[in-house]
C-alpha cells in the first residue's frame, strides 16, 4: 500500500535567501532519483523556515515498477558453430544475462535471425530505494555559501541537528554529518522547546503549527503580508508595499509577530528614501505612509516571537532606530556642508575598474558619450544639461550617506545638487541616470537623464567586452546583462533613433587608450561586434517573451542597429505572420533568399539589367518590383512597416509566376547571372524588414 | 545590572562550563578575534575553550566623547570553542538569560551575518545575534585563519559589552553607563577618549607612523625567518595598529590601501605557518588532553576533521575567499 513519506532537515538559522533555493533543490534531485529508480509517488511538496527544510511526498509507492525489456545478442549464424554446438559469443551473451543458451530465444530481423532474451528487472524494494534518494538528495543541496562545524568534513550552510525522514511509520536511515535521521522534529526555538515525535508524515505540518511554526512558505508569506497590513492600519496610514522586504522577512521567521513603532517626527525632514533605507536594510522594518504616500513616523517590525510584554521589546526596537536615524541626520548634514561639485576631484581616487580606470575616467568617458548621444538623437540642445549632470552624477559615491548605504546613490546626487542650487533637469538627471536600478524599476522620465544612463551603460558594456571579461555562464560580476536590457528598454520607451553600433564604435574610440595594451586573440572578433553580438541574444530573449521565435530571428537577421525600426518592423510582421495567407508567401520569398544564398556568391555585384531580362514573366515580375521599390523605400522612411509589408506580399503572385515560368540556372551565363542579380535585388527589398528564410512555415 | 557585573556573569557562566577565564592581551588590537589567543589558537587540531575580554581600539571611530554611540576603546568579551560544540546556540542563550535577557521576553534571533578580514587573511559564516532588532553579539564559525582552513572548526562569540550594558541599563549614551555603583563610564573612560581621540585624528605623526610600519614589518619578517613565530605575531599586530591610526589620520588613499592590508595579511600569514610548524614540533600537547566545553557530537561519515593536519604541507597555505 503507498505510505506518505516525509524528509526534514533541521539546522541551526539558515540564512533567509538560501532557504527556498535548497528546497528547489531537493525536490527536483528527489523526483530525478524516483523516477531512475522507477518508483511512483504522488504529489511532493516542500517546506522551509529558517530552521528547517522539509519534503513532503504524497503516497509513494511500496517498490520500483519491474520492467521488461528485449535484449538481442549474436545472430544465430554466429551463435552456434557447424556442429550446432554454441560459440563463445553465445555463451558470452547468455552469462552477461544470467542464463543459459538453452534459455535463449529467437527473435527474426529484416537482417536474420538472432538470439533474444526477454529481462526482467525488478523494482527494488521503497525503503532500500528511498534510503538512497534521501540520502542522495540531503548531500546534493547547493547553498551559495556553505560551512563546516565541528569536527565534521561535510558542508551545509549551517550545522545541521536533525534529521526526520519517516516512510509511513518507519525511519528511513539517512546520515549526515554528524546526524542520524529519527522521528524527532523540533518547534519554535523559544515557545516550544520540548522535542515532538512524529508517528507519520501526514501530521508534520499541523504538530508544528501547534509548535508555533508556520512551516508552509505561501502560508507564512500571507501572514507576514496580511499582518504588516493590519499593523499599518493599527498605526493610522497603510503600508509601504515592499514585496522583497516580504520575502526576505517570511525566511527569517517561523512565526511572523509584527509590532508597531514610532520614531521622531523631526527626522522626517531627511529625504523619504534615507528614513526608508534606514529602517529597511538594516532592520528590516517595513515603513507606513499616509493616504498621500507620505511617510509616517513609524515603522513595523516582524518579530519572531510573541513575547510577554511588547512594550519592553519595543522599547529595543525604537531604540535601534534612534541611533540608526541619528547617524542618518549626521551625514546628511555633514555631506551638506561640502558642494556635490567640490567631491568630484575625489572621484580620481576610486577605482571603478582596475584595467577602465577611476571613476572620474569613467564620468569623463561618458561624458562626452552622453554628447555624442544628445547629438544623434537630434537633443544637442540638452548638451549643457547632460554636461553638468554628468559632471556630478556619481560624486554623490563619496559622501558618508552613500557609503553607508549604497543603494541611495542617486538618490543622494539628487538631493544634494538641489540643496547645491544646481537646476532642477541636472538633479533629475542625476538621480534619473541610474534608472531603472531593477526589473521593476521605472525608466528615466526625461532625456538628459535617460541618454546619460544610456552613455554610462554603454561605456560599461563595451569596456568590460574590451578587457575581455564578458559574462559566463551565470556569472555577471558588472551586470552586463542588466545594462543591456536597460538601454534597449530606454532607446525604445523614449523612441531614441541613432545607430547602435554606431555609439557603441563612439564608446570603444573613447575607451581606446586603456584598451591598447588589451592582448586579444588572433580569432576574436572585433570588440563592437561582441557588444552587438550580446545585444542580439538579449533581444533575442526580451522579444521572445511575447513574440514567435522565428520571427524574432527573422527581424533580428535582417539588422537591429536602429532598435525603434527593428522594433516596428517585429511588431509589423509578428501581426501579418499568423494569417492564413501567409505561410505561402514565406515559401516564396524563402525560394528567392535561397537561391541568392546558394548562387549568389558566384555572381558579381550590381544591379540587373533591366534589358536583358527576356521571358514575359520576369518582366512582368521587374515591372512589380519597381513599382513596389519606390514605395516600399518610402513607407519605410516614414516607419510604416506595415504599410512596406503589404506592398512586399503584393510582390507574391509575380514571384511565383516567375519561379513557375523562369528558368532561373539558364544555360547562358549572362542571362543566368543577370537574373540572379535580380532576385537579389528583391531579396534586399524583403530584408529590409526582415530575413524570411527565417520563419518557419508551420510555427 | 552594573558594567562590571555584566563582565562578572559571562565570565560566570563560561568559566561555569570549562572555559579558561584569559587576561586581555597586552598591546593594541582592533578586536578580540586578532587576539593570539583567537587567531593563532583557532589554528591546528589541538582544543581550545577560552573566553575573555579585550579593550579594542579603532582609532578611525574616536570621536573625542562627544558621540553617544561612538568610541575609540571599547570592550568585547570574546569566546573561542573549539571545536564548536553541538550546542554552542544553546550555551549562548543561556549566558544572555544568565544577565536578564530572556528570550520569551525579547525578540532574539539569527540573523545571518559573513564576517571576513582581509588584514588575517580569515573569514567565518554565523550570525548577527540580535535582541529586539540590536546587534547584539557577533557568531562566526571560524572557516579559515592565516588563510588555513580551520580543522576543526572554532566558534567565535564577541558580545559588544557597551551595547549591552546600554540597553540592560536603558540609558542613550555609553558614557551614562554605571560601571559599578555610583561611577560611570565617563568617569572613568571619558578623558581616555578625548585624549586618544586626539592623538589618533590630529596628533600622530603619520611620517614617523609610516616608519614604524616600515620598521614593525621588517622586525616580523626577521623574526619569522628565525623560527620565533609568537614575538614575530606581536610586530604583526603593532603593524596593523600602525596602520589604523595612520589610516583615521586618512594618510593612506584609497589605491594604497589594499597594499598596506596585503602586508599586513602576509606577516599573519606567516605567523599563522610558524605557530602551526611550531605546535607540530611540540607534538599538539593539547590534543592529550579530554578538555571539552558543551556537546561534543559524534563524526558519523567521513573521518574527524582534524585528521587533516596530520597530513598538512606548512609552506603552501590555500587562499580562498579572501
Amino acid at each position: 500500500m503507498p505510505r506518505d513519506l516525509l524528509l526534514e532537515v533541521g539546522a541551526e538559522e539558515i540564512p533567509a535567501s538560501f532557504v527556498e533555493p535548497a528546497l528547489e533543490d531537493l525536490k527536483r534531485v528527489f523526483t530525478e532519483r524516483c523516477q531512475q529508480a522507477r518508483l511512483a509517488h504522488g504529489e511532493v511538496r516542500v517546506y522551509g523556515t529558517p530552521r528547517r527544510l522539509a519534503l513532503l511526498v504524497r503516497a509513494v509507492a511500496d517498490g520500483g515498477q519491474d520492467v521488461r525489456r528485449e535484449v538481442s545478442g549474436p545472430s544465430v549464424k554466429a551463435a552456434f558453430d557447424a556442429q550446432g554446438k554454441p560459440t563463445k559469443a553465445a555463451e558470452k551473451f547468455a552469462e552477461g544475462l544470467g542464463l543459459k543458451v538453452e534459455q535463449l530465444k529467437r527473435a527474426q530481423t529484416p537482417k536474420g535471425e538472432y538470439l533474444a532474451a526477454t529481462v526482467e528487472d525488478k523494482g527494488r524494494p521503497a525503503p532500500e530505494i528511498l534510503k538512497d534518494v534521501l540520502q542522495q538528495a540531503v548531500h546534493s543541496i547547493n547553498f551559495k555559501k556553505s560551512m563546516r562545524w565541528g569536527d565534521v568534513e561535510l558542508a551545509f550552510a549551517r550545522p545541521v541537528h536533525w534529521i526526520v525522514a519517516l516512510f509511513g511509520g518507519e525511519i528511513v536511515p539517512v546520515v549526515l554529518g554528524d546526524v542520524r535521521s529519527g522521528r524527532t522534529t523540533a518547534g519554535h526555538r523559544f515557545l516550544s522547546p520540548q522535542p515532538i515525535e512524529l508517528k507519520e508524515p501526514g501530521q508534520y505540518a499541523d504538530a508544528l503549527r501547534q509548535a508555533n511554526v508556520v512551516a508552509d512558505i505561501p502560508e507564512r508569506k500571507k501572514l507576514v503580508s496580511d499582518r504588516v497590513r493590519e499593523a499599518a492600519a493599527r498605526a493610522g496610514g497603510k503600508l509601504l508595499e515592499d514585496e522583497a522586504l516580504v520575502d526576505q522577512v517570511t525566511n527569517l521567521v517561523e512565526l511572523p509577530n509584527p509590532v508597531v513603532g514610532s520614531f521622531d517626527e523631526r527626522h522626517l525632514d531627511l529625504p523619504p528614501e534615507v528614513l526608508i533605507s534606514e529602517m529597511k536594510s538594516h532592520q528590516r522594518y517595513f515603513s507606513v505612509v499616509d493616504g498621500q504616500g507620505k511617510l509616517l513616523p513609524r515603522f513595523i517590525a516582524v518579530s519572531n516571537t510573541p513575547v510577554r510584554d511588547e512594550m519592553l521589546s519595543l522599547r529595543g526596537y525604537e531604540r535601534v532606530l534612534r541611533s540608526r536615524l541619528a547617524d542618518g541626520r549626521f551625514f546628511f548634514d555633514e555631506d551638506r556642508k561640502v558642494p556635490l561639485a567640490s567631491r568630484v576631484e575625489k572621484l580620481k581616487r576610486v577605482v571603478w575598474q582596475g584595467q577602465l580606470g577611476s571613476y572620474a575616467d569613467k564620468v569623463e568617458r561618458f561624458r562626452q558619450l552622453g554628447d555624442f548621444l544628445a547629438r544623434a538623437t537630434g537633443l544637442e540642445g540638452l548638451g549643457k544639461t547632460i554636461d553638468r549632470a554628468a559632471t556630478l552624477c556619481k560624486a554623490d559615491l563619496v559622501t558618508g550617506m552613500v557609503g553607508e548605504f549604497p543603494e541611495l546613490q542617486g538618490v543622494m546626487g539628487r538631493e544634494y545638487a538641489r540643496h547645491d542650487g544646481e537646476a532642477p533637469e541636472v538633479a533629475l538627471a542625476i538621480f534619473e541616470h541610474y534608472l531603472p536600478r531593477s526589473a521593476a524599476d521605472g525608466l528615466p522620465t526625461q532625456d538628459a537623464g535617460a541618454l546619460l544612463g544610456l552613455a554610462d551603460r554603454l561605456d560599461t558594456l563595451c569596456g568590460i567586452f574590451g578587457i575581455g571579461k564578458p559574462p559566463t555562464g551565470a556569472a555577471d560580476p558588472f551586470g552586463l546583462r542588466r545594462s543591456c536590457l536597460a538601454v534597449i528598454n530606454i532607446t525604445l520607451a523614449r523612441g531614441y533613433r541613432y545607430s547602435l553600433s554606431g555609439a557603441a564604435a563612439r564608446a570603444l574610440q573613447l575607451l581606446q587608450p586603456r584598451l591598447e595594451s588589451v592582448k586579444r586573440k588572433p580569432g576574436d572578433a572585433p570588440v563592437v561586434d561582441q557588444v552587438m553580438e550580446f545585444f542580439r541574444g538579449r533581444l533575442k530573449a526580451l522579444w521572445g517573451e511575447e513574440h514567435r521565435t522565428d520571427v524574432v530571428e527573422a527581424v533580428l537577421a535582417a539588422g537591429f542597429d536602429d532598435l525603434v525600426a527593428a522594433r516596428k518592423r517585429l511588431q509589423a510582421l509578428s501581426q501579418i505572420v499568423g494569417r492564413a495567407d501567409f505561410a505561402p508567401l514565406a515559401v516564396a520569398f524563402k525560394r528567392v533568399v535561397n537561391i541568392v544564398e546558394k548562387q549568389g556568391k558566384d555572381v558579381g555585384k550590381g544591379a540587373a539589367d533591366a534589358n536583358k531580362l527576356t521571358d514575359a514573366a520576369e518582366k512582368d515580375l521587374h515591372r512589380a518590383y519597381t513599382s513596389a521599390r519606390g514605395k516600399v523605400t518610402e513607407l519605410i522612411r516614414t516607419d510604416d512597416y506595415p504599410g512596406a509589408l503589404r506592398e512586399i506580399t503584393q510582390l507574391k503572385p509575380a514571384v511565383d509566376t516567375f519561379f513557375d515560368k523562369v528558368m532561373v540556372m539558364a544555360e547562358d551565363k549572362e542571362l543566368r547571372e543577370n537574373r540572379i542579380r535580380f532576385l537579389t535585388e528583391i531579396g534586399s527589398l524583403f530584408n529590409q524588414v526582415a530575413d524570411f528564410s527565417k520563419i518557419q512555415a508551420e510555427p | 545590572m552594573y558594567f562590571q557585573d555584566l563582565i562578572l556573569s559571562l565570565q560566570k557562566h563560561w568559566a561555569g562550563l570549562g572555559c579558561i577565564i584569559m587576561q586581555p592581551y597586552d598591546l593594541e588590537v582592533g578586536a578580540g578575534t586578532m587576539a593570539p589567543a583567537t587567531f593563532l589558537r583557532a589554528l591546528g587540531p589541538e582544543p581550545w575553550n577560552v573566553a575573555y575580554v579585550q579593550p579594542s581600539r579603532r582609532p578611525a571611530d574616536g570621536r573625542f566623547g562627544e558621540n553617544p554611540n561612538r568610541l575609540f576603546q571599547h570592550h568585547q568579551f570574546q569566546v573561542i570553542l573549539k571545536p564548536a560544540p553541538k550546542d554552542v546556540q544553546q550555551l549562548y542563550l543561556d549566558s544572555i538569560r544568565a544577565f536578564g535577557i530572556d528570550p520569551l521576553d525579547h525578540d532574539i534571533r539569527f540573523v545571518e551575518d559573513d564576517w571576513e578580514s582581509p588584514t588575517l587573511g580569515a573569514w567565518g559564516l554565523g550570525w548577527e545575534v540580535w535582541c529586539d532588532g540590536m546587534e547584539v553579539t557577533q557568531f562566526t564559525y571560524f572557516q579559515q585563519c592565516g588563510g588555513y582552513e580551520c580543522k576543526p572548526v572554532s566558534a567565535e562569540l564577541t558580545y559588544g559589552l557597551e551595547r549591552i550594558a546600554m540597553y540592560l541599563q536603558n540609558v542613550e549614551s555609553i558614557f551614562d553607563i554605571e560601571w559599578v555603583k555610583g561611577v560611570k563610564y565617563r568617569e572613568v573612560f571619558h578623558a581616555n577618549e578625548v585624549e586618544m581621540s586626539r592623538y589618533a585624528l590630529q596628533e600622530s605623526d603619520p611620517e614617523m607612523l609610516f616608519k614604524l610600519f616600515d620598521l614593525y614589518e621588517a622586525e616580523c619578517k626577521r623574526l619569522i625567518d628565525r623560527d620565533n613565530p609568537l614575538p614575530a605575531y606581536d610586530y604583526a599586530l603593532k603593524c596593523s595598529h600602525a596602520f589604523n591610526l595612520l589610516d583615521a589620520r586618512g594618510a593612506i588613499s584609497v589605491t594604497e590601501r589594499a597594499a598596506f592590508i596585503k602586508r599586513v595579511r602576509d606577516n599573519a600569514r606567516r605567523c599563522a605557518e610558524g605557530y602551526l610548524k611550531l605546535r607540530e614540533k611540540l607534538g599538539y600537547p593539547l590534543t592529550r588532553t579530554a578538555w571539552t566545553v558543551g556537546q561534543q557530537p559524534p563524526v558519523l561519515e567521513g573521518k574527524p576533521a582534524s585528521e587533516y593536519w596530520k597530513t598538512v604541507q606548512f609552506n603552501v597555505p590555500v587562499e580562498k575567499g579572501v
